[in-house]
């Protein structure tokens, strides 16, 4: 059974994530990294400058004046939503790279997770007045590893999406006994492959559930919340997908019901605007 | 529809009764003393307050007759008024008693609508709330999104910081990179000057070598022009003459470019006559202007003073050259040399150099090229003109030497006129002095006392020639090739005179003087018949230098007099007439 990070190791080497989101991504770590090295990386990829322009003149920033060099876009939008737009893209081409059969789908898990991206960055704005972009981040790359999985061992991954369904078991216990490892761990380790904080590395390995607590609010906190209400709306990983709230966060969501019943009811409306910013979240084969 | 979605969404966590009591607890608020209870069509049931209760069967009866009414019902039983009202756009029924109420609710229509607006006031309590709530959460949102531009703005100061640094970086570098090649040209600068100035020193040393010969030639062509030879062979030494002497011209020419640009040419400052040295320019020309119709003069600024400090021999240089080069291309026209007053300032006089002619122009888009070394106006000039366009880029070079500079005016076919613009001062009055004589000796004057001349010179040719040429004037000669040899034959004759070659091996021609005066100065003079006169033995040196040092040098070692090799007849003559006196 191959670990985590062979197969890891296995992902990087079939060069399935753009360079150019890895290196941006690199970059955006880096203390030492200029507007114009930005610029040099960007202008490789011609649809991310399309996107960056178009975010960056959207009505959403109102700016007065357009915007059409990618150093000034980059100033306007900064260099966190400049690395969740390339993610947005990098992670979209790939979950759309394959068709959809029965059980586990690209499709069904990009709308997943774009889902959960929007909410948990609605319940930061919404409830914790927060803006991190990181929050989005986490969203949108949360499920990676079940792509790396679906690449390296499609076979045993949906073994382990039918033993899903049939054993009471969670998604991730099934992913170890079919597969020995689970998408958490391995989204863990991209995380830090890809220098991410510490905050997106623990909230991508705890995402579906765990032992651990965080603070109310961090990011790992929302992500479950935004994942826990996700799957109650429909919008699972896979079909018919339900976690149970993690118990230390009920009082929470108890206490805030009616402020995540208006959060939810926005949520078509953030849908749409999320579209007009990173282009369509639906599938587009 | 959605919102029914929702609240499936929150169903597992959703305390039941709380939405319920959402909708009781504003109203109960407004009606502090009325007992309620809200019962959906879930089959809820939730009371305000808590202990509130109706009997299943009352509340059946309620339920049913509020679900088929559409405004407020009212039921009685046991003395006991019930109450019940279908919220509007729901199936949730409310049901309420106001016990303090003896009046049934409904026998008049002003209290019953009042009291539905009431219940109405206090559902629309419950979507104000709902409407606080957003409002709050975009509030957050808001501080949020305020939170993330200062975040912006910080980030983007950063970015800045840390492109000023790059740049300081850059610029640091540059610096460094600029120092270095700086450096790097400095240090190739150095090697260049001492490859220049080895250049220079190699041309030096050419300059005698390519001297002797060529006073060979010219010495030895000059005696068979006036030996008895028939027409065919005059004319052969003829053409011999004339090239080697413009071959000399040439090598001339080369040489002083050289030193000019070696930077080892230094221009005198002697009082000239200006008359004189624009005379002599149009006289050298006399023969050349009648051959080709040409018309030639000069013309003099009256305003101009008559004698300047300065090097008249390369202005007169400068002046032939641009007069020779007006000549070389004028026919049937006219070449002017003119000086023209410009401004004075002090004891310095502006001067305008002009030479003007009419003849066949230079195109405008050739114009810069003829001051360019080794050019004509075109390939085919050379061929029809002749020349090697050397003269034009020396007067330049003295010209600028005088800080002036030579330009052009000239339209193609009318002519052309070149023009330089020195300051010289004026020369103080002194006695009518070294005015340079034009050599004017005639050839073939017979020298009166017939002279005894040692030459010495160690190169047989030029041996030869000098005994030839000395000879001719009817001396006689003896030779030496070396100072030692001389010494040897001071020893045994008199001599009135001594030729003294300079670069000699062995003893060369500064020493051997030097040594003659020692002896001259001291007793041992006895032992040589040559030097026991009372008066020193004249020495002239004979050099293919022709720079002012070397003759100084001559000067300094004791010489009485200096000539320069090709030895001019005519100057060899002056010096062997003034020592026969």
């Amino acid at each position: 059974m191959p670990s985590a990070k062979e197969l890891v190791n296995k992902f990087n080497d079939m060069k399935t994530l753009p360079h150019v989101a890895i290196r941006l991504t690199k970059m955006i770590s880096s203390e030492s990294t200029t507007m114009q090295d930005f610029e040099e990386v960007i202008k490789l990829d011609p649809i991310l400058v399309v996107r960056l322009l178009k975010l960056v003149n959207s009505p959403f920033f109102g700016l007065a004046n357009k915007v059409d060099s990618i150093a000034k876009a980059v100033v306007f939008i900064g260099m966190k939503n400049l690395r969740n737009l390339v993610a947005v893209e990098a992670i979209r081409d790939l979950y759309n790279n394959k068709s959809g059969e029965q059980g586990f789908s690209r499709q069904i898990l990009w709308m997943h997770s774009a889902t959960v991206a929007i909410l948990a960055q609605m319940i930061g704005q919404r409830i914790f007045a927060l803006d991190d972009e990181d929050i989005f981040l986490a969203g949108i790359i949360h499920d990676i590893g079940l792509i790396v999985e679906d690449q390296l061992v499609s076979e045993q991954l949906r073994v382990a999406c039918d033993m899903f369904y049939q054993d009471d078991k969670s998604l991730v216990e099934c992913e170890n006994e079919v597969i020995g490892t689970n998408h958490s761990k391995i989204g863990g380790l991209l995380c830090r492959e890809w220098k991410l904080s510490e905050e997106v590395l623990d909230a991508v390995k705890s995402h579906s559930g765990s032992t651990k607590k965080f603070a109310i609010p961090s990011i790992p906190s929302i992500l479950h919340i935004a994942e826990y209400l996700a799957c109650k709306m429909k919008y699972g990983p896979l079909p018919d997908y339900q976690i149970p709230l993690q118990s230390y966060l009920v009082p929470h969501v108890k206490d805030m019901m009616p402020e995540y019943k208006i959060l939810v009811k926005a949520l078509p409306g953030e849908m749409k605007k999320a579209k007009e910013l990173y282009g369509p979240i639906e599938k587009t084969v | 529809m959605f919102d029914e979605q929702i609240d499936g969404i929150f169903e597992d966590l959703a305390d039941d009764l709380a939405e319920l009591r959402v909708v009781l607890e504003p109203l109960q608020a407004l009606v502090p003393e009325g007992f309620f209870q809200l019962c959906d069509d879930h089959g809820r049931i939730c009371s305000l307050p808590e202990n509130f209760n109706i009997e299943p069967e009352v509340r059946s009866r309620l339920l049913a007759d509020a679900r088929r009414a559409h405004t407020l019902i009212s039921f009685e039983r046991d003395g006991q008024r019930f109450y019940g009202y279908r919220l509007p756009g729901s199936e949730t029924i409310l049901l309420f008693q106001l016990p303090q109420l003896t009046d049934d609710l409904l026998v008049d229509s002003f209290t019953r609508d009042g009291f539905v607006n009431t219940i109405q006031l206090a559902l629309l309590n419950r979507i104000n709330q709902e409407t606080v709530i957003e409002n709050r959460q975009l509030q957050r949102h808001i501080k949020g999104l305020g939170l993330q531009h200062q975040k912006l703005i910080d980030e983007n100061y950063e970015q800045y910081q840390r492109i000023q640094e790059k740049e300081k970086e850059y610029a640091r570098k540059l610096e460094s990179e600029i120092a270095r090649q700086t450096r790097e040209l400095r240090e190739a600068n150095i090697r260049l000057e001492e490859a220049s100035r080895m250049k220079g020193e190699f041309l030096a040393n050419m300059s005698h070598e390519l001297r002797t010969p060529m006073n060979a030639i010219i010495g030895f062509a000059g005696l068979l022009a006036e030996s008895s030879l028939d027409e065919e062979q005059a004319d052969f030494v003829e053409t011999i003459r004339k090239s080697s002497a413009s071959l000399l011209v040439l090598i001339n020419d080369i040489l002083d470019l050289a030193k000019i640009e070696a930077g080892k040419l230094d221009l005198e400052e002697i009082p000239f006559d200006l008359h004189g040295l624009l005379k002599s320019v149009t006289d050298m020309f006399r023969s050349q202007a009648l051959d080709k119709n040409n018309k030639v003069m000069f013309v003099q600024d009256q305003k101009l003073p008559a004698k300047f400090m300065g090097d008249e021999n390369r202005l007169r240089q400068v002046l032939i050259n641009l007069t020779g080069n007006a000549m070389k291309f004028t026919k049937n026209g006219t070449v002017d040399v003119l000086a023209d007053f410009v401004k004075q300032e002090g004891d310095r006089f502006a001067i305008r150099f002009a030479v003007s002619d009419s003849g066949i122009g230079i195109p405008p888009d050739r114009q810069a090229a003829i001051f360019e070394k080794f050019t004509q106006a075109d390939g085919s000039t050379t061929r029809k003109y002749g020349g090697t366009g050397l003269g034009l880029s020396i007067s330049c070079q003295l010209v600028e030497l005088m800080h002036g500079e030579v330009q052009l005016e000239s339209a193609e076919g009318k002519g052309s006129t070149f023009f330089f613009v020195i300051s010289l001062p004026k020369a103080v009055d002194e006695a009518p002095s070294e005015a340079p004589k034009i050599v004017t000796a005639e050839s073939g004057d017979e020298v009166k006392r017939k002279l005894r001349v040692l030459v010495v010179e160690d190169n047989l040719v030029n041996q030869k020639l000098a005994t030839l040429l000395v000879k001719r004037q009817g001396c006689e000669v003896d030779v030496a090739g070396d100072g030692f040899q001389a010494l040897e034959k001071l020893r045994q004759f008199q001599f009135d005179l001594i030729l003294m070659d300079v670069q000699m091996p062995k003893m060369d021609g500064h020493e051997a003087t030097r040594k003659i005066r020692e002896i001259e100065a001291t007793s041992a003079r006895i032992k040589y018949a040559g030097l026991a006169g009372i008066d020193p033995v004249e020495i002239v040196g004979l050099t293919a230098h022709a720079r002012k040092e070397d003759e100084q040098k001559c000067y300094d070692s004791g010489m009485n007099g200096f000539l320069t090799k090709p030895i001019e007849r005519d100057k060899l003559n002056e010096i062997l007439q003034k020592r026969s006196h």
